[in-house]
């Protein structure tokens, strides 16, 4: 077993996670490097293989997580790129589909949403084909070239192509864009049946626009990246964490860049899945909360739930609905992403309410405790003084000052509701507490799961502060808090594995479906999924299938998972019984209605040798607490004197069986008085409720 | 909790903690209802509203996606129903549907559901969980409930007081089958229904549990809390309104009926500056004969809009909203007709509350200043069925949006219906209407020079072509057709939009803004044209770089930014500044 790098590169720091031959987990965490973030990258990557004594050449498998599709859609940073589309509809995406919802719809004043692309890049072309895929209007060939000749003249770096009804029928996108590549070598052409062969052509548009788009960019970098190792002795190839939980090739990421938009999402979510499957638990809830935001997700029989409607700087609201920002198809680990993290800020309404979040402090100037010229409060502030936190250094030269966190309560929360100090405090943490657990129901019992069946995973920052106390009221009984919880989602891509989703839609009633179609249908998805992985045959491949289900006449569907291998009619209706179930549960009525088979969906994955995190064996005891301190809790209602542990310092076998302090490198872990704490086989702080 | 802790900070956590929670249920319930409904409409970007409501009929949280247009309507139907069955004969699992515009309803195809919600021991009802939203064809003389011109409610479709859809958890089969056998499309009608029983349903269950974890007073403590607070919110903006007596006024093209007569909902606007405001519609004109009156419910929905586009957006909208306001609706005007008058295509008389409104308030506070604004058109198209060709039934509805009026500072954004669906924008997604139905869209783009000329111009209305592969009956419904969107202090009318029918022949027919049981043969094209909004101050005042822009990308064509703004643009795109000084200064 060789060595293997995960990196992922956030907006304020890159995370790095080194396992060694041993199963030792080595991490770095170093600041990111705005301008090239690939500087960041190398140091991180140094850092960490000299605190594991080994060179760059012992690396065996190298997985970046990254942010750069994202940051190319917001900045507008991409290639120059231009929109091909059916005649009649080259103002698709200038008028565009929008809907502002809550508050927004009463700011008459709101600024139009900016166009993807510029009104001269934009090509409309004579063809048109039917919703069948039959052709209509023919295309010929010297219209093509007239319009590839315009196209050439703009000197675009990439053309995003997409034609009316091509998902049904990609010939005429297919030979435009074999046009467009021989009249132009060297441009990125993106043919919209390509990348997200569905009906509905705004998306579809949006989704190969933001392909063209990005893509040159992406290969450019990954390149850099691939050529920057290489200098420091890293010679495997660079494969990049999809949005989906997988890992691609660099080719395949640079080809279809979009499908890294939630690349360190993805990389948190895997994390999860990673140290429930190491628990040997079939059902995790991941929970990240770091500075500015919080993430919820789930996690079933080592599966995420997938979303497949995201959109790019877009404002998820309460009903998890994203109401603007630039749609993108592409399967997305299924967040629930809020304002609410350490650097939230809490202020008090002009109605007198109490709010916490959704703005931050930010870096800068960070929470009032960091003395960087913060005055308002923030959730960091509240846990300090609540005894959470412990007040003077912090890690990298940042003092915490129980002093200045009051003050800002004080002044900006306590004075104006009339109440105490820690009052205020307690109420700050539970109020951002209840919003990260509307966001835990978002993806679970919002999409009729159980979280009650579920471990609660806490990682991040802040999250192992909160984790415990979110459980609380869905009944959660057990939450583990990761080893390395400060730099988790970089574990997350050192365990994930190389995968692709490939998916076909065919409306037909589940009760006439032919139990061989639908397994043909599953078979020829495993094939493109082996093209995609560069794979002979699937029999390396773990596949994972679901159908998408509705009654007829709706238009949304509800996923249903599918067993391996020859379907039989049995397998059919029992898949029927549980699409009746799961739409009972998610909708509250019960329906006897026949049930319409529409999405068959794919995951194909290529397991590879991951190392394994070292195993210890546990001796049952109970620790000394290194200290103690003040500390608040809610069951006593007073600050009282309670025991403060080292993390590095407990072993395995650790048993904490009263309410207490776990203090780590970058985070520290809040056991409340109605839980207990135990430290795994992997040093993972297991929290059991009483 | 021990005595260490003040009351008065646990107060704090559990009201924000119930508030979210309140929200959220309404927010979930809407959701359930999109998700599950049948009509195209709905589920291609049409949405649900959705409301806990308590016992008494006050508004304790809505969805944040509600349809602003039945904003009002849950709260209303539910004081109508609750004057009809009372609270002592309702049962668990009992759920109720209307649609009467007399008692709290819109018009037919706009079906309320109301779901009481008990609590432990079967004790309440305590509150309600309402959806709604506008259903599959529910009978009457036009297809899909587009009664473009209707004469009375009766012949909008079929009316339902209050009735039972489950009684004890029972569905309550003859209504059902009453429903059923109303409408052309059985199948998507009750759909519709079981989707917003569905959202009532999750709706109820969150409050349930509401109910059970905080217990019945607790909660009502906190409700109450939760409605004064949002009272506060909204005195305390009304108070920083200038003091004055403002007046408004919008006139409508024609109720389709009486072609000659125009209409018109004249207003004027009270803030002594004591953090009330009254709003009083008298002088507005008497009720029509056509459908474009405007019931209760739905005027009050577009009153407390308009003014809430003038206060701080992050005031919650429950009853403490409605408690600021006072009005007066005249009694047999446009605004609150007595019965049985058609109210299908009350969004007329409603956008034409919320431009008087703005209207007024802009002269109050001139930077939120907004001009006139383009409206929704909305058509319906059907065929099939019959004995003529055995073909399947068929219904297709959907709209296009007009541009938004320009506003202090800024253009109005193209095709983007702010008053209608808060604020929804965009054009027809052609790929699931063709797999549907039997028509190929030809195009869809904006319609140069429709925004009206001004420092800042209005939003451009948008011409659709959709070529018709089937015969087919028509029905359309529309305004601004006659009367353009006004611009505002010196800013111009935008372009009045229309419809129309061309045929292979190269004839083409010109249809009124309302009208119904148009005959389309396959091959004919039915254009949508919607108006554009008005501009705001002097359009020679506009920078000339801006024209640039706009002849640039299409919105303003190079003839009219020389005759309308005065700025010359020369061949090669580029302003012509000589010139431009030169014919600014002749005029």
């Amino acid at each position: 077993m060789k060595v293997t790098l995960g990196v992922d590169v956030g907006g304020t720091f890159t995370d790095v996670v080194l396992i060694d031959p041993e199963g030792v987990i080595h991490v770095s965490k170093v600041v990111t490097s705005p301008e090239d973030p690939r500087d960041g990258v190398r140091h991180g990557v140094e850092v960490a293989l000299a605190a594991a004594g080994l060179d760059g050449a012992a690396v065996a498998r190298f997985v970046h997580g990254t942010t750069l599709a994202t940051n190319v859609l917001l900045e507008r940073a991409g290639a120059r790129t231009a929109f091909v589309t059916t005649r009649g509809f080259g103002d698709l995406l200038r008028l565009g589909r929008s809907t502002r919802i809550g508050e927004a719809r009463y700011d008459l004043l709101f600024p139009p949403p900016e166009p993807p692309v510029d009104e001269a890049m934009t090509f409309e072309v004579s063809e048109r084909l039917t919703a069948t895929g039959a052709v209509h209007t023919e295309l010929s060939a010297p219209h093509i070239g007239e319009v590839v000749a315009r196209i050439a003249e703009t000197q675009p770096e990439a053309v995003a192509i997409c034609f009316l009804h091509a998902y049904a029928n990609p010939a005429h996108e297919h030979r435009f864009a074999d046009a467009c590549r021989a009249a132009m070598p060297g441009v990125f052409v993106v043919a919209s049946a390509d990348v997200w062969p569905e009906m509905r052509e705004y998306e579809r548009a949006t989704t190969a626009l933001a392909c063209a788009y990005v893509g040159p960019v992406m290969a450019a970098y990954l390149a850099g990246l691939q050529a920057m190792l290489a200098e420091i002795g890293v010679a495997c190839p660079v494969q990049v964490m999809d949005s989906s939980g997988g890992v691609l090739s660099a080719s395949l990421a640079a080809s279809k860049p979009v499908a890294t938009i939630e690349s360190g999402g993805a990389a948190g979510v895997t994390a999860a899945g990673f140290i429930g499957q190491l628990l040997g638990e079939r059902h995790v809830l991941s929970f990240d909360m770091g500075g500015t935001t919080a993430k919820a997700a789930v996690v079933r029989a080592g599966e995420p739930s997938l979303t497949f409607d995201f959109r790019v700087g877009g404002h998820a609201s309460a009903g998890d609905r994203r109401a603007d920002g630039l749609a993108v198809k592409t399967p997305v680990v299924d967040l629930a992403e809020i304002g609410a993290g350490g650097g939230s800020l809490a202020w008090v309404d002009r109605g007198g309410a109490l709010q916490v979040g959704p703005r931050s402090a930010g870096a800068i100037p960070g929470p009032a405790c960091y003395g960087r010229g913060g005055t308002q409060p923030t959730v960091t502030d509240a846990n300090l003084v609540l005894g959470y936190l412990r007040p003077g250094e912090l890690s990298d030269g940042v003092t915490l000052s129980l002093a200045a966190a009051s003050a800002a309560i004080d002044a900006h929360v306590a004075g104006p509701l009339g109440i105490g100090t820690v009052d205020a405090a307690h109420a700050i943490h539970e109020i951002v507490n209840n919003n990260m657990v509307a966001a835990l129901r978002m993806v679970t019992i919002q999409r009729g799961i159980d979280p009650r069946d579920f471990v609660l995973v806490g990682f991040g920052g802040a999250g192992p502060i909160h984790v415990a106390r979110l459980a609380e009221p869905f009944g959660i009984r057990r939450v583990v808090v990761p080893w390395a919880a400060g730099v988790a989602s970089a574990l997350g891509l050192v365990a994930a594995d190389p995968s692709v989703i490939e998916h076909h839609s065919s409306v037909i009633a589940a009760a006439v479906a032919d139990p061989a179609t639908v397994t043909a249908t599953f078979d020829a998805l495993a094939e493109r999924a082996c093209a995609a992985l560069e794979l002979d045959d699937a029999a390396d491949l773990r596949l994972v299938r679901t159908i998408e289900a509705r009654y007829p006449g709706q238009a949304h569907q509800l996923p249903i998972d599918m067993p391996t291998g020859a379907l039989t009619r049995a397998d059919l209706d029992a898949a029927v019984d549980r699409f009746h179930a799961r739409y009972r549960e998610a909708y509250g009525i019960t329906s006897d209605a026949p049930v319409d088979f529409v999405t068959y969906r794919l995951r194909a994955v290529l397991p590879v040798d991951k190392p394994e995190p070292r195993r210890e064996v546990p001796e049952p005891y109970s620790p000394d607490a290194g200290s103690r301190r003040d500390v608040f809790f809610a069951e006593v209602g007073i600050h009282r004197s309670t025991p403060v542990y080292r993390w590095d310092e407990l072993r395995p076998g650790a048993s904490i069986t009263v309410a207490a302090i776990i203090e780590g490198a970058a985070t520290s872990i809040v056991v409340p008085p109605t839980w207990t704490a135990t430290l795994d086989t992997m040093r993972n702080v297991v929290l059991a409720a009483r | 909790m021990t005595a260490a802790r003040s009351t008065q900070a646990d107060d704090a956590v559990t009201a924000e903690v119930v508030r979210n929670a309140l929200s959220m249920a309404a927010q979930e319930g809407g959701v359930v209802v999109v998700r599950a409904a049948h009509s195209t409409f709905i589920q291609e970007g049409a949405d649900a509203s959705a409301a806990v409501l308590d016992a008494v009929g006050r508004l304790v949280a809505q969805s944040t996606a509600t349809t602003l247009m039945h904003a009002a309507s849950l709260r209303e139907s539910l004081r109508a129903l609750l004057a009809e069955i009372p609270v002592t004969r309702m049962q668990p699992g009992d759920v109720f549907a209307q649609n009467d515009p007399f008692k709290g309803g819109i018009h037919a195809n706009d079906i309320a559901v109301l779901r009481p919600v008990f609590g432990a021991g079967a004790s309440g009802p305590h509150y309600f969980a309402g959806t709604i939203i506008h259903v599959a064809d529910l009978g009457g003389g036009y297809a899909g409930g587009v009664a473009a011109t209707a004469q009375d409610m009766f012949a909008e479709g079929l009316i339902l007081p209050p009735v039972h859809l489950y009684r004890g958890g029972e569905p309550e089969a003859v209504v059902w089958t009453i429903i059923e056998h109303n409408s052309r499309t059985p199948d998507k009608v009750v759909g519709d229904i079981r989707a917003l029983v569905a959202g009532a349903t999750i709706i109820a269950r969150r409050v349930e549990e509401l109910l059970e974890r905080y217990g019945v007073d607790a909660l009502q403590h906190h409700v109450d809390d939760y409605i004064a607070y949002t009272e506060t919110r909204m005195r305390a903006e009304l108070g920083q309104i200038p003091v004055g007596t403002y007046t408004g006024s919008f006139t409508i093209d024609s109720d389709g009926i009486e072609a000659d007569k125009t209409y018109e909902v004249t207003l004027a606007v009270q803030l002594p500056g004591d953090g009330t405001i009254s709003l009083d519609f008298t002088g507005t004109s008497a009720q029509a004969r056509g459908s474009i009156n405007a019931s209760y419910s739905q005027a009050l929905s577009g009153v407390l809009f308009a003014v809430r586009c003038f206060l701080d957006p992050s005031i919650p909208m429950n009853e403490g909203c409605y408690n600021a306001l006072d009005f007066t609706f005249p009694r047999g005007s446009l605004v609150n007709p007595n019965p049985p008058a058609a109210c299908g295509g009350r969004i007329v008389v409603v956008t034409a509350i919320m431009e008087a409104i703005v209207e007024a308030l802009s002269t109050a506070r001139p930077d939120r200043a907004v001009a006139s604004s383009g409206i929704v058109h909305l058509y319906g198209m059907s065929g099939g069925g019959g004995s003529s060709n055995g073909t399947a039934p068929w219904m297709l509805m959907a709209m296009d949006f007009g541009g938004l009026g320009a506003r202090a500072a800024c253009d109005g954004p193209d095709a983007t219906g702010a008053f209608v669906l808060g604020g929804r924008g965009g054009v027809l997604q052609v790929e699931p209407y063709e797999a549907q139905y039997p028509v190929m869209v030809e195009h869809t783009r904006p319609r140069c020079d429709s925004g009206g000329p001004g420092e800042w111009r209005g939003g451009l209305g948008i011409d659709t072509a959709i070529r018709l592969l089937a015969d087919a009956e028509l029905v359309v419904r529309g305004d601004r057709m006659i009367l353009a969107p006004p611009g505002r202090d010196g800013g111009a009318a935008g372009e009045v939009g229309y419809w129309r029918v061309e045929h292979p022949d190269g004839s083409v027919d010109e249809l009124a803004h309302r009208q119904s049981h148009v005959r389309l043969a396959a091959g004919d094209v039915f254009r949508i044209g919607t108006s554009g909004g008005g501009g705001l101050g002097d359009p020679l005042a506009r920078d000339p770089q801006f024209v640039v822009a706009d002849v640039r990308d299409r919105r303003v064509s190079r003839d009219a930014a020389r005759d309308r703004y005065g700025v010359i643009v020369d061949d090669r795109g580029e302003l012509d500044e000589v010139a431009t000084t030169r014919r600014r200064g002749v005029r």
